[in-house]
């Protein structure tokens, strides 16, 4: 055992009553009386562990101090799962802290002590209730419950979850309650008081379980604290200050039957802390000696007014080690480090004392998977669920793991936003709120500021709101004690930040750290739900990059704000609702004729709809090819009716292919008669360059690609042509009329009024799809065809007006369902928290134009949160795994990799650790090779094994799959040495 | 715990001609929206024999207060030199910042002034009567000594039992080591104060 006092740690002097060191081992807290005040301190765990780095003077010692309590504090607790800190004081408040992210040292204004704060605590929560001292608090296990307990003789018990929300307040004490202490277990509370009688409550009805007398009858009140403990298997509750022959002891209550049989006895004076060791041990084999199956047992130390402290461990008789005259005061408190080698001891004094045990002399402790099998033995319910929560606990065992760890809190801690996007993000956000700087508005503050007579004649200046509350995180250093002077690049100081706040990593909401600037001259708004509005006005701010979605943008949409043009009438039918009345009346009529020939249907119906006709002319003409941003091209074509209807025969027309450049394609009609054919002519002109040609029948479609060049004439031929002018291949004779034609590199579709479909690839002349039906997709439906698209590698997209979208798979030779409006997967899958802001601009791609505003649904649905859990989780993944299978289809690589990346961390959020270890099997392949393997190294022409070297940093974000990370991060290794 | 919290004051336009206004940028964070305003003062300290000579320079309602941080540019006049023991304008006094909610002080702010000439002949030989157009003032902004006290923030009608809520001023602030006699009753002069010793 080796024992150190870290002079460093230390109040002034003042007391320090209470001391909690992180579930995470790295900093712990200390509470007590500051200067005028009460002051909760947050310490760097590290130089209290090593002598280089105590020595080391970058490493900070204090990170953070808090003097919000105005008097002494009694108690400071971390939450298990270690985001936030509460404090209890003498102000009768307890106080909840949590971590802000931000960059930078501050001080507190106006401290003497010029120590800046390393890390940034802020009080997120104050609750209010007692009405004198609160002594002590305490998390419930899984951090459900918050305790609290004060001289007022009550117990609080907060709804962590619904903070400052009142849960039940326990009243029966007739003294002080000075100690409290949960059932590891879950299952009770249990308190001690100076009324002599220490008290177990049930969680369940938080009814009095029993009220232990006995052992307290003889004790005076006169220690300050009484902290009690459960040990870790739940089996023993040991009690502070009990007397026994008119001797200090520290009760042993027994849970089965609440026995009090055993104490531990020998120190001199009251014993005001009790506190188990987190681990439960087992005797450590020595080399050579048989195994012998020993019980398990726990460690247990006791802190006395006597100023010594002993350790004990259930297993023996005699206390392990006291040591005495450790402190010049009473001991106030005690924790221990998670590994339950370590121990921190605070003192009346103003003191604290670390004591480092070794494994020889406590024991081998057990891991989290012996002590829940210890749980599940003795109360039938394992503890799993606190897995989660003690992850923090789960040692590293694999370096790679750790740099992802480091690297995911690095990127928690100063960039905010979890998996965040380029960090030049940061400062091109900051600088530009609502278009003006903090330093700006400094500048101007006194001339801008509003300031009013009140009725009395006296000034009264409506101040300037700079951030409005529960923004999550702000922090007092964005203001030093700098003015601004002129010239002075102050910037530095003054950099808001953006963050997604760390805790709610689950809900990936975008927020301003530092809020925004409301221009001076409106008038403050009140407090709303912040997220919406800033992930709103996230768009609107000039120079954000990281919108978060681009949501809500329908293809159609797009085509209209990217068309140049604008005619009015194309924004009514981009309107689906208006597609569909339209569409109504065709349908019923072609049922009626369902045997007739096509093209007689289509020319009875331009008699009667002449309407109908214009309209397609319209978007004919406004459409646009956009072929260098890697979007396919697409050509929206409102088609009507299992028998499809044709675009009508125009005198003249002209398009816009976009390719490099901006190409248009003019159509000229019956331009000249040459012994009696009547010639047409297609012009193509791209930079001045042009060529044209003539061909003997009316055009009626004409579309382009950045390869090639199509049109359809009203004979029922498809020429298609180089962007040079030169024909390809002989005019193709169709077997129906064309309905629409479309063109996407080499690639070339059509779909006729027969509703049958072909595309073709004209560089290596080859039929992909050939006159297949669109009978399975429409037949049933009263859906028509409500556009169609070529994708860049040749899949031809169709969308029914029923908002579902189908491909075609020619090597299956299947039409497959890639997007349904409809769906009610897509309305409930909630995968927000899987999404980083890269993904969000990311997702480009046929998939992402055929379903559009789906997403946003998703968004919204989830919102609603009306489903359970795990029905949502269910949907989510199906939802996930649907996106996977439907961008694979459309052979779009791009968001191949986009899903993939968010559905392997959604699964590694979920914790489904089949799925993912089957997705790693497939990504990694035969680590030999085999013939009999019919693996593919590759998908969509990315390479299966980068895919997982993408991935495997996602599941290294889980602590919980770390095997899983080293086994397939080795055999990747292993690989890339072959 | 206090509703508002101070997280900076700024002492802008320092150093400057003693007939200057004060101009201090304050920043502070409330934690709930308050339903009255805050009353801000700015007192000059005239000497520091007495509080006699202490001077409101001016008072200004701040309101209204929702929670979130805000901030302010407080402007108040020099002070009134006739106001002002002849001694005294020349060396180390001190300005504060208070701020009242419902008539109760929660917080003090001090900093210390120094007055000089900027000739250094008028420096070495001050004249009887005090050059007010060739003073200047330097407030070390650096280093604020501020004082906290409780209030009651719900309601005034109930009265503090607390005895910190006393106002300490100015006998909280103890007199300085260095400059005996002299100097306003003000905490410890800083190390890096200005040369009045």
């Amino acid at each position: 055992m080796k024992l150190l006092k870290p002079s460093w740690v230390n109040h002034n002097g003042k007391p320090i009553f209470s001391v909690d060191i992180h579930p995470d081992g790295t900093k712990f807290a200390t509470g007590g009386q500051g200067e005028d005040s009460g002051k909760v301190v947050i310490w760097n765990m590290a130089p209290v562990l090593r002598e280089e780095d105590e020595k080391n003077e970058n490493i900070p010692k204090l990170l953070c101090q808090m003097d919000n309590h105005l008097a002494c504090v009694n108690c400071v607790r971390w939450s298990n799962n270690g985001l936030y800190l509460a404090s209890g004081g003498d102000d009768k408040l307890v106080m909840v802290w949590k971590r802000a992210a931000f960059i930078g040292p501050s001080t507190v204004f106006g401290s003497s002590s010029k120590l800046a704060n390393v890390e940034q605590w802020r009080c997120v929560m104050i609750l209010r209730n007692h009405t004198g001292d609160v002594m002590d608090v305490a998390w419930s296990p899984h951090d459900v419950w918050l305790a609290s307990c004060s001289v007022d003789n009550t117990i609080v018990i907060w709804n962590a979850r619904k903070f400052p929300e009142i849960v039940m307040t326990l009243k029966g004490h007739t003294g002080l309650v000075k100690g409290l202490t949960w059932d590891p277990v879950g299952k009770y509370i249990a308190s001690q008081a100076d009324d002599h009688s220490l008290k177990v409550w049930r969680t369940m009805d938080w009814q009095m379980e029993t009220n232990i007398t006995k052992p307290f009858s003889e004790c005076g009140g006169t220690t300050h604290v009484l902290r009690l403990s459960w040990s870790p298997d739940g089996q023993y509750l040991v009690s502070a200050h009990a007397m026994n022959n008119s001797g200090p002891t520290a009760q042993i209550i027994e849970r089965d039957g609440w026995k009090t049989n055993m104490d531990f006895v020998g120190h001199r004076k009251a014993v005001t802390v009790v506190k188990f060791n987190p681990k439960i041990f087992k005797k450590k084999q020595k080399n050579g000696s048989t195994p012998k199956p020993s019980c398990p047992y726990c460690c247990c130390a006791v802190g006395s007014k006597d100023r010594s402290l002993s350790v004990w461990l259930t297993s023996l008789k005699r206390p392990l080690v006291v040591i005495h005259d450790l402190f010049d005061k009473s001991i106030m408190d005690i924790t221990w480090t998670l590994n339950g080698l370590g121990l921190l001891v605070c003192s009346m004094d103003g003191t604290v004392a670390f004591l480092d045990f070794s494994q020889d002399e406590l024991g081998d402790p057990l891991n989290e998977e012996e002590k829940n099998a210890i749980h599940q033995n003795i109360y039938g319910k394992s503890l799993a669920i606190t897995m989660e929560s003690h992850l923090s606990s789960t040692i590293i065992e694999n370096p790679e793991m750790l740099k992802y760890q480091q690297e995911r809190q690095g990127n928690q801690n100063p960039n905010g936003a979890q998996g965040s996007g380029p960090e030049n993000q940061t400062p091109k956000l900051t600088n530009v709120l609502n278009g003006e700087s903090l330093e700006d508005i400094r500048k101007n503050l006194l001339k801008k500021q509003v300031e009013t007579r009140t009725a009395d004649g006296r000034r009264r200046i409506t101040p300037l709101c700079i951030a409005q509350l529960d923004t999550g995180d702000f922090s007092p250093a964005l203001f030093n004690s700098v003015p601004i002077l002129p010239g002075s690049s102050a910037s530095t100081q003054l950099t808001p930040q953006i963050s997604s706040d760390s805790s709610t990593a689950n809900s990936l909401v975008y927020m301003y750290v530092t809020s925004y600037f409301p221009a001076l001259s409106q008038p403050m708004e009140p407090m709303k739900a912040l997220d919406s509005r800033f992930t709103e006005r996230s768009k609107a701010t000039p120079g954000v990059t990281s919108v978060p979605l681009t949501i809500g943008i329908t293809p159609l949409d797009r085509v209209k704000d990217s068309s140049s043009v604008k005619e009015p009438k194309v924004k009514d039918e981009t309107s689906s609702d208006s597609e569909d009345k339209i569409m109504a009346k065709p349908l019923s009529m072609a049922k009626r004729k369902g045997e007739m020939e096509g093209a007689e249907v289509v020319e009875k119906r331009k008699k009667g709809r002449p309407r109908k006709d214009s309209f397609i002319r319209t978007h004919v003409m406004s459409v646009r090819i956009k072929d260098k941003t890697k979007e396919p091209s697409r050509l929206i074509t409102p088609v009507a009716v299992l028998k499809l209807p044709t675009p009508s025969i125009q005198k003249s027309f002209s398009t816009q292919v976009s390719t490099d450049a901006i190409a248009y394609l003019e159509v000229e009609n019956e331009v000249s008669v040459v012994s009696g054919a009547r010639l047409s002519q297609l012009k193509w002109s791209r930079d001045g360059r042009e060529w044209d040609t003539l061909l003997t029948s009316r055009i009626t479609i004409a579309t382009g690609s950045s390869d090639i060049v199509a049109v359809a004439c009203e004979d029922r031929t498809l020429s298609v042509f180089t962007t040079c002018g030169r024909r390809l291949i002989p005019s193709i004779m169709l077997p129906a009329p064309l309905a629409a034609l479309h063109c996407s590199g080499h690639f070339v579709m059509v779909l006729m009024a027969s509703a049958t479909l072909s595309v073709w690839d004209v560089q290596k002349q080859t039929a992909l799809v050939k006159n297949e039906s669109l009978n399975p997709i429409l037949s049933g439906t009263d859906a028509t065809v409500s556009q169609s698209f070529l994708t860049q590698q040749g899949v031809a997209v169709v969308s029914l007006s029923n908002g579902k979208t189908y491909c075609f798979n020619s090597s299956l030779e299947t039409w497959n369902l890639i997007a349904d409006k409809q769906d009610s997967l897509v309305q409930c899958a909630d995968f927000r928290n899987c999404l980083t802001s890269q993904d969000a601009l990311g997702s480009m791609g046929p998939l992402a134009l055929t379903q559009g505003r789906n997403l946003s649904a998703g968004r919204l649905a989830s919102r609603l949160s009306s489903t359970p859990h795990h029905l949502q989780q269910g949907m989510t993944l199906a939802f996930l795994e649907n996106q996977l299978s439907s961008a694979l289809m459309l052979l779009s690589a791009s968001e191949y990799r986009h899903w993939l990346l968010i559905y392997a961390r959604f699964l590694v959020n979920e914790g489904y650790e089949m799925r993912l270890r089957e997705l790693c099997q497939d990504l990694l392949g035969p680590v030999h090779k085999s013939s009999s393997s019919s693996w593919e190294p590759t998908v969509l022409g990315l390479r299966k094994r980068d895919l997982l070297t993408e991935v495997l940093p996602v599941i290294g974000q889980n602590l919980r799959f770390q095997r899983l990370f080293t086994e397939y991060q080795d055999q990747l290794e292993l690989l890339r040495l072959k | 715990m206090a509703k508002v919290q101070v997280l900076n004051v700024a002492v802008l336009d320092n150093p400057s001609p003693f007939g200057n206004p004060f101009q201090f940028e304050v920043t502070f964070e409330c934690m709930e929206d308050l339903p009255e305003d805050l009353e801000w003062k700015i007192i000059y300290v005239g000497s520091a024999e007495s509080e006699e000579y202490d001077q409101t320079l001016d008072s200004v309602l701040v309101g209204p207060v929702p929670a979130g941080r805000h901030m302010f540019v407080f402007q108040a006049d020099a002070p009134n030199t006739g106001l002002i023991p002849e001694s005294d304008a020349v060396g180390v006094t001190v300005v504060l910042i208070t701020c009242t909610y419902r008539g109760q002080e929660f917080i003090r702010i001090g900093y210390y002034v120094n007055n000089e000439y900027m000739d250094t002949e008028l420096r070495e030989n001050p004249p009887l009567k005090p050059d007010y157009g060739q003073l200047q003032r330097n407030i070390l902004a650096s280093n604020p000594r501020v004082t906290r006290f409780h209030i009651n923030w719900e309601g005034c009608a109930e009265k503090m039992e607390d005895s910190e809520n006393v106002d300490p001023a100015p006998n909280a602030m103890l007199p300085p080591s260095c400059t005996p006699g002299k100097a306003p009753p003000l905490g410890l002069v800083p190390d890096n104060s200005m040369d009045c010793l």
